[in-house]
């Protein structure tokens, strides 16, 4: 047994902790938990636990359903939500066959394959995600229309608002589970907010997502209200996105920067983006994982829908933020079409992915989109040669099933899986009727 | 009376061992009468030309060349050290030209006596900058470019001396890299004098900071030229606070590895490496006691214990450097109770083996199998094990801590001994190399001038190339036989009371040890152990000899338990036979065959263990045989029995030996699947021909016939007549026959009926050899029709009433065994129906493709995955194959490359003739081998064919390593199937489904 495993065992001890929730992610990117005694906890440690793969979705193919969670002992925290008292606590686990090899199926390999791939070239790979969501006052029905718990816009301040206080425990509780903060506001809609995570590399990055994305709804039920991480709850306000800055390491040099270069962006960092904009089309269909991510991607605002990239744009798909003299390790790319719903181990592994393919390429950057893309029209764009983002899911499905690097990245099992799964879900939805129909025609037809 | 000088004549000189005779003969002339004294030393030197053209030099760069000249007559000695360096290494040649004074360091009668001490190194060095060696904190005076340089001249002086040493005076190599271990830390010493002068006394006085060699430097047994690797730690001194602190030692350390390491216009030293320090590149440059501590206590990896195991401080604060190494030591030497411990040591060595770059890997002295590293690894695993409990065994020299390990009985004396010699001699070698350009590699260059010039330098005057070349051969066997033997032996003296002074270990140590080599009944495996060493006699002294190595062997292969418990099996049977062990000890191959098969396959396990004298053909050549020598031996061999059913059973076991052969080339990677099917092919076709004759014989003599009534020929079909049989293949045949003129037909159809039923019966009934499954279903009419028709019939039959589908199979028909003229009539008869001329119509492609769609939905079985499934799954052979076939039945009209029964050579062949792109082609074809080799491995390794992707983890896991993939990659496997598959359905959706 290793020193971080003695380690885990004795907070164990130490913090009288009576539960040990053993987490890990479905391809959906749903949070998946199996609660263990702390007397089971040196087996799992040794063996792993055991569970039926198939009842999960995407993970086994059904004769071989024998899976094994292997707790990974760095991601050991102690729960803070459950109040006094005796605690509980949670760690990541890996996905593991019988005989050991890891799981193809589970994301989190997916992530850590493509980050090893990157390390093979000496590459790390750092994010930052900035995370909004709703706020709603009651719990989901599916009749009536949510209300937001304010009325406020951006950065406003709000006295004695649900907000702010939501934010404030929100961001004690993260902070007490080792997840940095480094920023948190108000968003443009009503009762919509924002929460930026600190910098960290990307698996801790994506293990810290799951977390967040449970802390909220944590804390929100706890003071009787409801949060949604839901790309586009309502059709005139803006959607949710998770705006994420990503940059490269080499060692512990920005891999990104490069002192009097334009933008100080180094050729590793064109060719990163380069990457990010020749497959932006393949790899939307993770980024923007449902039906309703498009809806926030063709609604403008702070969402793109085109394929371009450009310095402080704010309508471009990839924007080069800034640069802050003496700042070199801090320069990065900002992805603006990810969505807080998505499967952030594998986005992030098909956005790595992408840039790395840029760079062993050795892709040319296209030119800089200066102007507001939303403002040009469609033959200005097409003479900029600025191509559009896929409209719906269905389009993504389709650019996804015949792109090469999606299963290069994901492995054949959780592609295949993944585009099953969404060509469902488009089927499903595509015959449903809507109440924008009935408003419509209903009255008329 | 003084010698007359003359020209030594060319046989003088190439007896002294020159090469270039004329520039010799022109340059020993401008020594004049040294020129004879001279001769001696030169012969000694490793490149007597590098060394007299040095010295003619050296004499004209000196400012008193008469001095020098009288020196060299006069004194032997200061000859020998000057004629060695300049012969010997052509840096320090360069560095005498440049700073010609320093000849006079030669001179000097000490150096034949006395190790310059550590203590007079430093304060040299450390003075050489202008600081004051008694200061605690000493402190670089000098300018600083200066003093850069100043460090780098004063180090190539004691260099000099040391390398004089070590030529001319035969200084044994560990004092050698103890002395070089010294002028190290000297050095590192002076850099950090050099570095606290261009950080300011005040901010370097703000932090004790201290050096702490790893690697070789911290054994003391460093090279002449390699990294040296620190760890640098720092606490804040009095009154400052701990940010400061960082600081100030963070710079500190950094200038230290820049002095170092920078190259000025005095040249160069050694680079510093850091990177053993804990987080490795990622992590801060220093870090206080506690930060160390914290850092091992939590995340520290077992290779990381392995490197501190070394740790010494060497310069700076030398009270912080001893705490530290007191901080580590309980850490160094709790390591081995970790989980997993050998595991982790034995994937790191793995991986060194992977990452050296092939064309480098026969050359290399370090990483290399037999290598230094070889011996290093073992002698620190042993010392972690056991120095975890006796505090005798742990030394940080490599070749201290094996002679302590020989001491306490934990390697055996003569292994010992060995080991020592090997390490010395390769040690040795890669400091003449290094020495010679001051360059650091660990290759043994390959040209001559180098080989010539090293093998003199280690004392082979006579034939230095192939002296060297057989000397370096003999100990890297050695260390690698006894690297093996290191890790395993202990195991066998947990059960066998082996007797002197050998390891011991207990039996509870040797049930965890067995668990983490990967074990999973280590009880059951001891036991076996014991079983099969136990006693005095000679089987078990030679098993006890032999196991160790078994183990390895069986511990990298999927099923080591099986491996071990099928050993123990086949021993039992074969104990006693004077050959067998003998065979497993004197050909090193064949006991490693025979481990990888046991642990792998339970086909060839099941084939050993019917007969298990098959063991015997593991020594041969695996090739498969052809068809005719095997035809004859079967004929033979069934010629010598009188009874027929005794003949059938020498053919079948004929057969069992050479399919034993097959499997094992593929086990060990010898054969590839296209030669496994043709090898199959083979000696399918052999065994029916032999067997067809038998039964012929059996059914004359039963019906009293002096003649056969008729002519008898078998048609190969499927995958048997494309030439791809698999291990569990039914052999798909028709059976033809042609009666002679004037026999009844009636009496010759029953005559060949009979015949084909006989050859049926003796190749199924149960023996010690795997059936061969003959079966005709392919045949007009399928199982209602007659089993045996005349070429006529056939005829008749296509000519009537035949399917699209009846042609598609005759695609693969192929004349196998029997009368040759009838089989190339039957050919020249089906030719045109397989091949029309102009394609078949577009009627007969869409009942192709409807059969096809049929079949996919129709034939696969209940419960299996449509996308793993090898026959009819995504991409699988039966895409690939009816994709071929409808190619061929559309085009071979045209393209008589097409006009082949083998999937392989059709594809080539519609490639060359535009029918499928050039990435299409590979597609299918890549897929179709590996969709074949899969079928092939899943069969080894269960011992009963499948088409289905194995279920069990153990099943998938031998399947994987059957295909090449490394321990825990079995997810991998299935990954890359299912890639090479989806590929190939693409292909299959456009050129098949149109």
């Amino acid at each position: 047994m290793g020193k971080q495993e003695d380690f885990v065992l004795r907070a164990l001890e130490e913090r009288d902790v009576r539960f040990v929730r053993l987490w890990f992610t479905d391809v959906q990117g749903f949070l998946k938990s199996v609660a263990v005694a702390p007397a089971e906890l040196e087996g799992a440690f040794s063996e792993g636990i055991g569970f039926d793969g198939s009842a999960i979705e995407g993970f086994a193919r059904v004769y071989e359903s024998d899976m094994l969670a292997m707790p990974d002992p760095t991601t050991f925290q102690i729960l803070p939500w459950r109040g006094e008292g005796p605690s509980t606590a949670r760690m990541f686990c890996d996905i593991v066959m019988p005989d050991g090899s890891p799981s193809y199926a589970d994301p989190r390999y997916v992530l850590k394959r493509t980050l090893s791939a990157a390390a093979e070239k000496g590459f790390t790979f750092y994010t930052h995600p900035e995370i909004e969501f709703y706020l709603f006052k009651d719990t989901p029905n599916s009749t009536a229309e949510p209300v937001p718990v304010d009325r406020s816009g951006y950065f406003d301040h709000t006295a004695q608002s649900y907000g702010s206080d939501f934010r404030r425990e929100a961001i004690t509780m993260l902070e007490a589970m080792g997840i940095s903060v480094e920023f948190s506001h108000h968003e443009g809609g009503p009762g919509q907010q924002e929460i930026d995570l600190r910098y960290a590399d990307a698996l801790s990055t994506a293990d810290n997502i799951m977390t967040f994305r449970t802390v909220v709804r944590e804390v929100a039920l706890s003071q009787g209200i409801w949060a949604t991480f839901m790309p586009k709850p309502f059709t005139e306000h803006p959607g949710s996105g998770m705006h994420t800055h990503v940059s490269l390491f080499e060692g512990d040099r920005n891999a990104f920067f490069e002192a009097g270069a334009e933008y100080q962006l180094s050729q590793t960092g064109r060719q990163f983006i380069a990457g990010v904009l020749t497959h932006a089309s393949e790899i939307t269909a993770l980024t923007n994982q449902w039906v309703n991510s498009y809806k926030r991607l063709l609604g403008g605002g702070e969402a793109p829908s085109y394929i371009c990239w450009g310095h402080n744009n704010r309508s471009a798909m990839v924007r080069v933020p800034m640069y802050k003299p003496n700042k070199g390790q801090s320069t990065r790319i900002e992805l603006r079409t990810i969505d807080p719903a998505c499967n952030p181990y594998l986005a992030f592994a098909a956005i790595l992915g992408a840039g790395m393919k840029g760079i062993e390429e050795g892709y040319e950057l296209p030119r800089e989109a200066e102007d507001d893309v939303w403002s040009l029209n469609e033959r200005e764009r097409q003479s900029l040669g600025i191509e559009p983002l896929p409209k719906t899911l269905y389009e993504a499905i389709r650019v996804a099933e015949s792109s090469e690097l999606l299963p290069e990245v994901l492995g054949e099992h959780v592609y295949e899986y993944f585009l099953r799964n969404k060509r469902a879900e488009w089927d499903e939805y595509r015959v449903q009727v809507s109440a924008f129909e009935r408003s419509r025609m209903l009255p008329v037809l | 009376m003084s010698p007359v000088p003359r020209p030594a004549g060319r046989a003088t000189l190439l007896r002294l061992g020159f090469q270039e005779l004329d520039d010799a003969r022109d340059r020993l002339a401008l020594l004049g009468e040294a020129a004879v004294e001279l001769q001696e030393p030169l012969a000694e030197t490793p490149d007597p030309d590098l060394a007299l053209r040095g010295l003619v030099d050296l004499l004209e760069a000196v400012d008193d060349p008469e001095t020098l000249r009288t020196r060299i007559v006069e004194d032997r000695q200061t000859a020998r050290r000057l004629l060695q360096v300049l012969g010997g290494s052509r840096a320090l040649s360069e560095h005498l030209l440049r700073h010609p004074e320093q000849w006079r360091e030669l001179d000097d009668d000490t150096l034949a006596s006395t190790r310059a001490p550590a203590y007079f190194m430093r304060e040299c060095l450390v003075r050489a900058v202008g600081a004051d060696p008694q200061a605690r904190e000493p402190i670089a005076s000098i300018p600083d470019t200066a003093a850069v340089d100043a460090l780098r001249v004063e180090y190539r002086r004691l260099l000099l001396r040391l390398v004089a040493r070590d030529l001319a005076h035969a200084v044994g190599v560990d004092d050698v890299a103890a002395e070089l271990s010294d002028l190290a830390a000297g050095t590192l010493e002076a850099a950090l004098a050099v570095a606290r002068a261009r950080v300011g006394e005040e901010t370097a006085g703000s932090a004790r900071l201290a050096v702490i060699a790893m690697g070789k430097c911290g054994g003391h047994e460093l090279n002449y030229v390699s990294d040296v690797d620190v760890v640098f730690v720092f606490e804040p001194a009095e009154g400052t606070d701990e940010t400061r602190a960082l600081r100030a030692a963070t710079q500190l350390a950094a200038n230290l590895m820049q002095v170092c390491s920078e190259h000025t216009a005095a040249g160069t030293i050694w680079p510093v490496d850091a990177a053993l320090r804990p987080e490795g590149k990622a992590g801060p440059l220093v870090r206080t006691l506690a930060s160390h501590e914290g850092y091992y206590e939590r995340w520290a990896k077992t290779w990381e214990f392995q490197a501190l195991l070394k740790a010494r401080p060497v310069a700076g604060d030398r009270a912080l450097g001893a705490e530290y190494v007191a901080m580590v030591a309980p850490f160094v030497w709790a390591a081995a109770s970790r989980d997993g411990f050998v595991a982790d040591v034995q994937a790191m060595r793995r991986r060194v083996l992977e990452h050296l770059p092939a064309a480098e890997a026969s050359r290399q002295l370090k990483l290399g199998s037999g290598g230094l590293r070889d011996v290093e690894f073992a002698v620190q695993l042993l010392q972690l094990v056991h120095g975890r409990t006796d505090a005798e065994v742990r030394a940080p020299t490599t070749l201290s801590a094996l002679h302590d390990l020989t001491q306490a009985g934990y390697v055996g004396r003569d292994d010992g001994r060995t080991l020592h010699d090997a390490y010395c001699f390769l040690r040795s070698l890669e400091h003449r190399i290094q020495l010679f350009d001051l360059r650091r590699t660990h290759v043994v260059p390959d040209d001559d001038a180098s080989l010539r010039r090293l093998g003199r330098s280690l004392g082979h005057l006579k034939d230095p190339i192939a002296g060297l070349e057989k000397q370096w051969r003999h100990h890297r066997r050695e260390v690698r036989r006894l690297h093996e033997k290191l890790f395993y032996r202990p195991l066998l003296s947990a059960v066998a009371r082996i007797p002197g002074p050998e390891a011991r270990l207990s039996p509870e140590r040797a049930t965890d040890w067995l668990a983490a080599l990967g074990y999973a009944d280590p009880a059951a495996a001891l036991r076996h152990l014991e079983a099969m060493t136990a006693g005095v006699s000679r089987t078990a002294a030679i098993q006890r000899s032999l196991l160790p190595v078994m183990l390895e062997w069986f511990a990298d292969a999927p099923d080591p338990d099986a491996g071990l418990w099928g050993f123990r099996r086949i021993s039992e049977s074969l104990g006693r036979t004077h050959w067998y062990l003998r065979l497993l000890r004197d050909e090193g191959e064949v006991a490693e065959r025979l481990a990888r098969v046991l642990a792998t396959s339970r086909y060839a396990t099941d084939l050993l263990e019917r007969e298990p004298n098959g063991v015997r053909l593991l020594a041969d050549d695996l090739t498969p045989w052809g068809g005719t020598t095997l035809a004859a031996e079967m004929r033979a061999s069934a010629g010598r029995q009188p009874c027929i059913d005794d003949a059938a059973r020498a053919i079948r076991a004929v057969r069992r030996r050479e399919l034993l052969r097959i499997a094992t080339g593929e086990l060990v990677g010898a054969t590839d699947v296209l030669r496994v099917g043709r090898g199959l092919t083979a000696l399918t076709d052999a065994t029916l021909g032999a067997t067809l004759e038998l039964a012929e014989r059996a059914i004359r003599e039963i019906r009293g016939l002096d003649e056969a009534p008729t002519r008898l020929a078998i048609i190969a079909m499927g995958r048997y007549g494309g030439l791809e049989l698999s291990y569990g293949s039914d052999a798909d045949v028709m059976f033809v026959h042609d009666p002679v003129p004037g026999a009844d037909p009636q009496a010759a159809a029953q005559y060949a009926q009979a015949v084909a039923n006989e050859l049926r019966r003796m190749l199924a009934m149960p023996a010690t050899d795997p059936p061969l499954e003959v079966d005709a279903d392919l045949r007009p009419e399928g199982k209602q029709g007659p089993l045996v028709r005349t070429l006529d019939s056939y005829a008749a039959y296509y000519a009537r009433w035949s399917a699209v589908w009846e042609f598609q199979a005759l695609l693969r028909a192929y004349p196998a065994v029997g009368d040759p003229e009838l089989l190339t009539r039957f050919m020249a008869m089906v030719d045109p129906l397989r091949f029309p001329a102009g394609g078949i119509s577009e009627d007969d492609i869409r009942e192709v493709r409807r059969i096809k769609a049929r079949v996919d939905d129709e034939r696969l079985p209940r419960g299996a995955d449509p996308h793993t499934h090898l026959k009819l799954g995504r991409g699988g052979l039966a895409d690939i194959e009816w994709t071929v076939q409808l190619l061929q039945m559309r085009h071979a009209g045209q393209v008589p490359g097409l006009r082949t029964p083998r999937t392989l050579k059709a594809l080539a062949a519609a490639g060359e003739a535009g029918l499928l792109a050039d990435e299409d082609r590979e597609a299918l074809t890549l897929a179709w081998r590996t969709v074949s080799a899969t079928r092939n491995a899943i069969t080894l390794v269960r011992g009963k064919p499948s088409d289905n992707l194995p279920h069990t983890a153990r099943e998938r896991a031998g399947v994987a390593a059957v295909l090449g993939y490394a321990p825990g990659e079995s997810d991998e496997m299935v990954n890359d199937y299912l890639r090479v598959t989806r590929l190939a359905r693409g292909v299959v959706e456009r050129v098949f489904w149109g």
